[in-house]
């Protein structure tokens, strides 16, 4: 059977490849001046990088921790290490990634998706890229494609015109931190008119104990290009809560296309507080696609500011919250010009007594006249230990706009497990077959192998908790 | 080896605490087409839901043979498997689950083997053609946003695909226009062969005249008050179940 | 003077969004509430008694703590309705700010009974001036009771108007609440229903917002009972500059297997200066329920004016035509008074 063939196949543990912490330099746990300072010493930074650092800092201790959501008591920075700096340098080639570092990504399928599919791979390990490479031909066309720290110093300029403008830190406590303490991640541009037509993906891996990932993703799709993004992220489970607060800024030009996909499947230790904006420009476009299995909390809201007319959004996304798990995932944008479209397609599922909450915003100022905005959220509760929240917030400031929200709560239907069960699926096919047709619009706009990855993931999923 | 495939015994069934079969009594050989009618609210869906142990309906007393083994406690997918099949008065909307995949995992679910994907896409092609189904609708979602006609026409295509040995209609006709009840009538033709059999519940006439039946019932309170050969049919439609109410002794 | 926050939600959400509450600027909370007397009380049912006594006032939510602590310091209108049987009579409240009433700080309790059926109107009227009123009306629906309730605030413009409901809804009771949210500088209104099994609560309202008025409604209803019911209607329309947050709670709690909960709100934008903010809310502890929302806000269809346009009527007419007609749902069912009152409110406030 093709499906059980899929469940055998996977290996169970492939996220749970635990390393030796066997890093290069670890900074101690903690947070303060000396801490960050010693970070933009161990990178040798330029100086304006090491002022935004502290001044990132002093915002962080000004700020207060979210008075709603998820409750993040369990953090304690003390306990965190913000930098841990692997063994080797940043590679252009698998063979020169230390060894333990390659089987973990080898296990992963990296190396593997970027013969077949991809354009372009970054891995990260802990706080450094080890692993950054391109296809030929994109470079050629003047295709940008490195980890930030070689985009600082080889592309300072475009570096420091971008660097936490869409996402300021002033945003949230966790944007702070990450200004404060940011590592890693990936820089990308694409230079006008260039068409991206395979993805590039970066793939963030923690597997330093009581540590935090902070990397920093900035894309610059200038105007009328393309490109396709994708993002993958895990970690093996540690008893103690790891941190990730990443950062990613998207600039999207003048007629160009970006699109953000996501596969997140931290550890269920990780508190995911992550932060990720894009700034729209006229007629471009950015969709979002995430899927959400991992972490223990998360607090993850994609936004989309839609700056100029005719800008376009859409946002395709799916969490799964198991036991123990409180994902609190949604959307924002703001319509900020003429003729601006959103298309919010949220879906959720949650069961073991996970806490799945859909949390919003859209706000369409009174400049976007004509605009159109279309929100549906489902929600699936697989059990009755389990929470589904919808807490969707609309803010309309013109009359010029069409704006629908809909949502839906609610089980599987007892009947249409009967009629799947009449063609002879058992109880446990018949509820993950449904499961997967609910998730289907997601899957549907992932790349085959993710779309393959999610259906094993929601499988994993449902093991055990059906029957 | 024995010729036959269904046998009920006195069966008694609830739905919701309210007895609705008492005491039924039913019996089909291979190679038969039956009709159950009556009218409404008689019993007729719950027998067939009964039959595929829906766990909404609670059966009380007596016993399902199938092939001579007792399905009583078998579970929907179990009695699937060995063969019964059941076309829903209102069959089910599955968002995200295509017809074609569908079919395949069903398919390779009942019979266990491996379903050749080109040869299967064929088969598919052809009873679509046959039963008029626009072949576009292989990648729809299961039954979402398919008129009634076109969900019927689901249910048969899911039964030539299946090929079950006793194969339940459960008002597959009604809500049809004649044209639809023609294609469907064809589809059943298609399927049926002497080695398996029909059972068909059905509160009108209409798809009689398009099939050859064997054994029409009449199923009152619970309870088959009359068995006949076809003709049976045709006085119901000219005089309704009036005088076979009072066989209803409560 | 001072700013103060009321309708504080359920559940936060980020206080960037600025949802959370409603904060007021210069409301003046009158320390001195003097004997109300223009109210009239219509009673012609014999199983019903209406008694002005105190009750005590034990609420959940309520439009904030400064205000609800007013009504229990310092009401000066306390009325208990006590139901009993199936009564065929309209019980109508009516109270009329004028120069002398001013301020109006009114409790009302009624308690449905098992087995009663009845139906009440309770109205707020006003002359011109700038008056206050502050109100609860608490209801309690006994087993199987059926009680349909209709509150009409049609006070001016100059005076701010505060309002909480608050019921408890027992086995099998069927609640049905008909809001009319018309009136008022400021409305504030807050709703909660605490709804048992089999029972039903419904609520239909309707607001309309000009000038610079702000409507913030903070509706809650918690769904405990199995087989339970709550049904939430919200229509409205916003010209000039107006503010309106409608704020819906639909919270399925633990064991209210079956319940059946939905939440709709639409708002008509009139004006390019309104501003219309919703949080229609669906929490879920419970897998086997069916729950819905949906929100929707935009332009009066231009397809439709123009169809009745080219019937004769002008731009004006034609827009009141489609308001009144999405109102009609809470509209038709009153008398013929209380209907024209409506429309000639809703023909005036849309010029």
């Amino acid at each position: 059977m093709r499906q059980k063939t899929y469940l055998d196949e996977i290996n169970t543990n492939m996220y749970d490849i635990k390393n030796k912490d066997n890093y290069e330099y670890k900074a101690k746990k903690g947070l303060n001046k000396e801490i960050i300072e010693e970070i933009s010493r161990q990178k040798n930074e330029v100086q304006w990088m090491r002022e935004f650092r502290l001044k990132a800092l002093d915002m962080y201790n000004k700020l207060d921790l979210p008075t709603w959501g998820p409750s993040l008591e369990e953090l304690d920075m003390n306990e965190i290490a913000t930098y841990v700096k692997p063994k080797g340098n940043m590679s252009n080639s698998w063979e020169d990634v230390p060894e333990d570092i390659k089987n973990t990504f080898d296990a992963l399928g990296i190396p593997e998706a970027e013969k077949r599919s991809l354009a372009g791979v970054g891995a990260q390990y802990d706080s450094e890229v080890v692993y950054h490479s391109m296809k030929e031909d994109l470079i050629k066309q003047g295709v940008i494609y490195t980890d930030m720290e070689t985009a600082l110093r080889d592309y300072e300029d475009i570096v420091k015109e971008h660097f936490m403008k869409c996402v300021p830190i002033s945003d949230h406590k966790f944007v702070a931190l990450h200004g404060a303490v940011w590592s890693g991640g990936s820089f990308v541009y694409v230079p006008k008119g260039v068409d991206v037509k395979i993805p590039l993906q970066s793939y963030f891996r923690l597997n330093s104990p009581e540590s935090g990932q902070f990397e920093h993703t900035l894309i610059i799709v200038d105007e009328g290009a393309r490109l396709h993004f994708i993002e993958g992220c895990s970690a093996p489970k540690y008893n103690k809560i790891n941190l990730h607060a990443g950062c990613v800024e998207l600039f999207v030009k003048k007629n160009a296309y970006l699109r953000y996909s996501t596969i997140e499947n931290w550890s269920k230790n990780m508190l995911n507080l992550n932060t990720k904006k894009a700034i729209v420009e006229e007629n471009g476009q950015i969709d979002w696609v995430t899927g959400s299995f991992g972490s223990k909390i998360s607090m993850l809201y994609p936004m989309s500011i839609l700056n100029g007319k005719g800008a376009k959004t859409e946002f395709t996304g799916i969490s799964f919250a198991g036991k123990g798990q409180n994902l609190d995932t949604g959307f924002k944008v703001v319509h900020n010009a003429p003729n601006t479209s959103s298309v919010v397609n949220s879906k959720s599922i949650s069961k073991n007594g996970g806490i799945a909450t859909y949390r919003s915003l859209v706000r369409i100022m009174p400049k976007a006249k004509n605009s159109k905005c279309s929100v549906s959220c489902e929600s699936l509760m697989l059990d009755s230990y389990s929470k589904s929240d919808t807490i969707p917030f609309n803010d309309i400031r013109t009359e010029e706009v069409e704006f629908s929200h809909e949502a839906k709560i609610g089980k599987i239907s007892d009947k249409t497990i009967f009629y799947l069960m009449s063609r002879g699926l058992s109880e446990e096919e018949a509820k993950s077959m449904i499961v997967r047709g609910f998730a289907y619009p997601i899957s549907k706009e992932l790349p085959v192998e993710y779309a393959v990855e999610m259906n094993n993931l929601i499988n994993l999923e449902l093991e055990g908790s059906i029957g | 080896m024995s010729n036959t495939l269904l046998e009920i015994n006195n069966l008694f069934a609830n739905v919701r605490e309210k007895e609705i079969l008492k005491g039924l009594n039913l019996k089909i050989n291979k190679g038969e087409v039956h009709v159950i009618m009556g009218p409404n609210g008689a019993g007729k869906s719950t027998l067939a839901n009964v039959i595929l142990n829906n766990p909404l309906y609670e059966k009380k007393e007596g016993n399902i043979l199938f092939e001579n083994e007792n399905i009583n406690n078998l579970k929907t997918d179990e009695i699937a498997k060995k063969g019964i099949f059941m076309s829903f008065q209102s069959p089910e909307e599955i968002p995200g689950i295509s017809v074609m995949n569908f079919l395949k995992y069903a398919r390779h679910n009942i019979t266990g083997e491996p379903v050749k994907i080109f040869a299967f896409k064929e088969e598919i092609k052809k009873y679509m053609e046959e039963l008029n189904i626009n072949p576009k609708y292989m990648d729809r979602s299961l039954n979402v946003g398919f008129s009634g006609g076109e969900k019927k026409k689901n249910e048969i295509l899911q039964m030539l695909v299946l090929n079950p040995k006793l194969a339940i209609l459960d008002e597959t006709d009604s809500g049809l226009d004649v044209d639809a009840i023609r294609t469907v009538s064809k589809g059943i033709e298609m399927f049926k062969n002497d080695n398996n059999a029909i059972l068909i519940i059905t509160h009108g006439t209409k798809i009689l005249k398009e099939l050859k039946v064997d054994y029409v019932h009449v199923l009152v309170d619970g309870k088959i008050v009359k068995t006949s050969s076809g003709e049976l049919a045709q006085e119901i439609e000219e005089e309704g179940y009036k005088k076979y109410k009072k066989y209803d002794i409560g | 003077m001072s700013i103060i926050k009321l309708n504080e939600i359920p559940l936060r959400t980020s206080r960037n969004f600025n949802i959370n509450n409603i904060k007021l600027e210069n409301i003046e909370i009158p320390s001195k509430i003097e004997k109300f007397n223009n109210f009239k009380i219509i009673n012609n049912n014999t199983n019903v008694k209406i008694n002005e006594i105190k009750k005590d006032i034990n609420i959940k939510y309520g439009v904030g703590d400064i205000l609800i602590n007013q009504i229990k310091d310092n009401s000066n209108i306390n009325i208990e309705i006590d139901i009993e049987g199936k009564n065929k009579e309209t019980i109508i409240l009516e109270f009329e700010l004028d120069d002398n009433n001013r301020n109006l700080v009114d409790n009302i309790n009624i308690i449905a009974k098992e087995n009663s059926v009845s139906n009440v109107i309770i109205k707020y009227v006003s002359k011109d001036n700038k008056f206050y009123h502050n109100g609860i009306c608490n209801v309690t629906a006994q087993k199987s009771s059926k009680i349909s309730i209709t509150i009409l605030n049609l006070i001016n413009d100059l005076s701010d108007n505060f309002y909480t409901i608050s019921n408890i809804i027992n086995d099998e009771a069927s609640v049905n609440y008909k809001i009319v949210d018309f009136g008022g500088k400021n409305s504030i209104s807050n709703y909660y229903s605490n709804i048992s099994e089999n029972a039903v609560n419904n609520i239909d309202t309707i607001y309309l917002g000009d000038k610079e008025k702000i409507i913030d409604i903070n509706y809650i209803a918690e769904l405990y009972g199995k087989f339970s019911k709550i049904n939430m209607n919200v229509e409205g329309a916003l010209n000039d500059y107006a503010k309106k947050n409608f704020k819906g709670t639909i919270d399925f709690k633990r064991g209210c297997s079956k319940a059946v909960g939905s939440e709709n709100e639409y708002c008509i934008l009139l004006s390019d200066n309104v501003r219309a903010k919703s949080l229609p809310m669906l929490l879920c502890g419970e897998e086997d329920v069916e729950g819905e929302h949906s929100a929707a806000a935009g332009k009066v269809d231009a397809k439709q004016l123009f169809y009745i346009m080219s019937r004769g009527f002008s731009y004006n007419e034609a827009l009141k035509l489609i308001i009144r007609a999405r109102f009609n749902k809470v509209i038709k069912k009153l008398d013929e008074d209380l209907k024209n009152i409506i429309i000639e409110e809703i023909d005036r406030r849309l010029k």
